[in-house]
């Protein structure tokens, strides 16, 4: 593949089986330079598979995955760390070093991944956290941060590389609404700021519609709907628009237990 | 396990390979501390306590032959070939294999382990290297500091009830000690000190299942490790018997 792709992250025709159950089915989603794609759907979806897909943790079952030129799927192991680096993650849950202060985690990377002298991965450690307002906290251990400032750490962190992509998994999660707010304002400016182009994993609404430049769906392993927030807010699929109500009647709670539940 | 292993080295190697240090030296000196240094104490006193109850023990026996000047040969032996290698195989087993599989173990749930990977750093080369290294190369100190602690129990026991001078008990100590049984016990140490440190880290980043899996995993890997290290021991020296004699 030597032509220059148009595309950041291209998943075709997708497919994953877990024992007993298909988790993605045939899942096709292009995502272009600068793009902030926001991916919805209910918990246990398989949202953040497609995240972890990407980053070539999970192999699929079936169909491609690309990130720029290099299929994710295929690439060996020692390929797949070098494009690695080129992606930051940002996980629910921080998945922050607990047993490492927040310049050492934040610096991890650096100290790992390039040659750089201890004076210019201090700056740049510095650089990243005045970033994202973390500064002051430097030598604190993540268990005496609050959540949000975990996550800042854990988006300093992802940055830190300068990647051309970062993924962000469930980033309003578990924080109150203007925390929230903040963690989501934060994503914009700086996905904007540092020309990145991201991939945003929830299922809240306000953050959803906020963050995102492009919305997809998924829906029992497929996509059913990719389109802007705007024309994502028109959609007359039903389920998309039982999830954008959060209504209890309609197509989602269909048969699942959550139904037997509610009624 | 086995690709365990070979998966560390080739990680290691590759690292190696691209003219990087494989890990940072403050790394690797952590786990020395902790494993080797932090485990004198312990070692050398569950020794002290086992070189002099077996002074005492065979001392009593063989006084009624008049044969207790064989307590040093038979302590100095029994230490440097076979007792200090495998009681801080044990040793280790518990104290340091349960720390590793615990501290990979919970990373591991808490999706650390994820989270390096997914930042493009080998987790086998960066997480287990290092700690295999350290018990690898510090388990022969801790075998000779277990060694010396039976011994220096003994000839205390030796002073005390069996009339045998210090001298007279270095003396007979010498006469007694093999290079042989030396290099055996050395090299038995590298083996088990490897041994232990692929099953502790092999465990810990094996974990399912939350916390409850991580006790489960610790369990399992100290009971892995101490029978692999007497299964091992029993190997090792059945091969030596019976090829060396």
């Amino acid at each position: 593949m030597n032509e220059r792709p148009n595309h950041v992250v291209e998943l075709r025709e997708v497919q994953l089986d877990f024992p007993g159950k298909r988790v993605l089915d045939g899942v096709s989603l292009k995502v272009g330079p600068l793009d902030r794609l926001v991916i919805m759907g209910q918990s246990g979806s398989g949202k953040s598979t497609i995240l972890r897909m990407v980053l070539g943790i999970i192999r699929p079952t079936a169909g491609e995955i690309f990130f720029k030129q290099f299929e994710i799927s295929r690439l060996k192991r020692r390929k797949l760390q070098q494009v690695r680096a080129q992606i930051g993650m940002v996980y629910q849950y921080s998945a922050l070093l607990s047993s490492r202060n927040v310049r050492d985690n934040v610096a991890l990377p650096l100290e790992e991944l390039t040659t750089k002298s201890r004076a210019e991965v201090d700056q740049l450690v510095d650089e990243k956290l005045e970033l994202v307002g973390m500064l002051d906290a430097k030598n604190q251990l993540p268990s005496e941060l609050s959540g949000g400032m975990r996550k800042r750490v854990s988006l300093a962190r992802a940055l830190v590389m300068n990647p051309e992509l970062i993924l962000f998994d469930e980033p309003s999660a578990g924080l109150d609404p203007v925390i929230s707010s903040v963690i989501d304002e934060l994503i914009i400016s700086l996905t904007e700021r540092s020309k990145v182009t991201s991939i945003i994993v929830t299922h809240e609404m306000d953050s959803a519609f906020r963050i995102g430049t492009r919305m997809a769906m998924l829906y029992q392993g497929k996509i059913i709907a990719d389109a802007s927030p705007n024309e994502f807010k028109k959609s007359r699929h039903p389920v998309v628009q039982q999830f954008l109500t959060g209504s209890t009647e309609g197509p989602i709670l269909e048969g699942s237990k959550d139904a037997v539940a509610t009624k | 396990m086995f690709w365990f292993l070979i998966n560390t080295l080739t990680e290691t190697l590759d690292r190696v390979r691209r003219g990087r240090r494989p890990f940072r030296a403050e790394s690797f000196f952590r786990y020395t501390t902790r494993a080797g240094v932090e485990s004198v104490p312990l070692v050398a006193m569950v020794s002290f306590f086992l070189g002099l109850t077996m002074a005492l023990l065979t001392g009593y026996q063989l006084e009624r032959f008049g044969t207790e000047r064989l307590i040093p040969g038979l302590v100095a032996i029994a230490f440097t070939r076979e007792l200090g290698p495998l009681l801080t195989g044990i040793m280790l087993a518990a104290r340091i294999g349960a720390s590793f599989t615990a501290e990979l173990g919970t990373m591991q749930v808490s999706e650390e382990v994820e989270a390096i990977e997914a930042m493009g750093i080998g987790p086998l080369r960066y997480l287990v290297a290092p700690r295999m290294l350290a018990l690898f190369a510090l388990m022969p100190c801790l075998s000779l500091v277990s060694s010396i602690a039976a011994i220096i129990a003994s000839a205390l026991v030796c002073r005390a009830y069996f009339n045998i001078a210090f001298v007279y008990f270095q003396d007979l100590v010498l006469h007694s000690l093999l290079i042989r049984d030396l290099i055996t016990g050395v090299l038995k140490s590298f083996m088990f000190g490897l041994l232990i440190g692929a099953i502790a880290c092999y465990r810990g980043l094996t974990v399912r299942g939350g916390a409850a899996g991580v006790g489960v995993s610790t369990t399992s890997s100290v009971v892995t490790a101490i029978t692999s290290v007497i299964g091992f021991d029993t190997l090792y020296n059945i091969v030596y018997v019976v090829f060396f004699p």
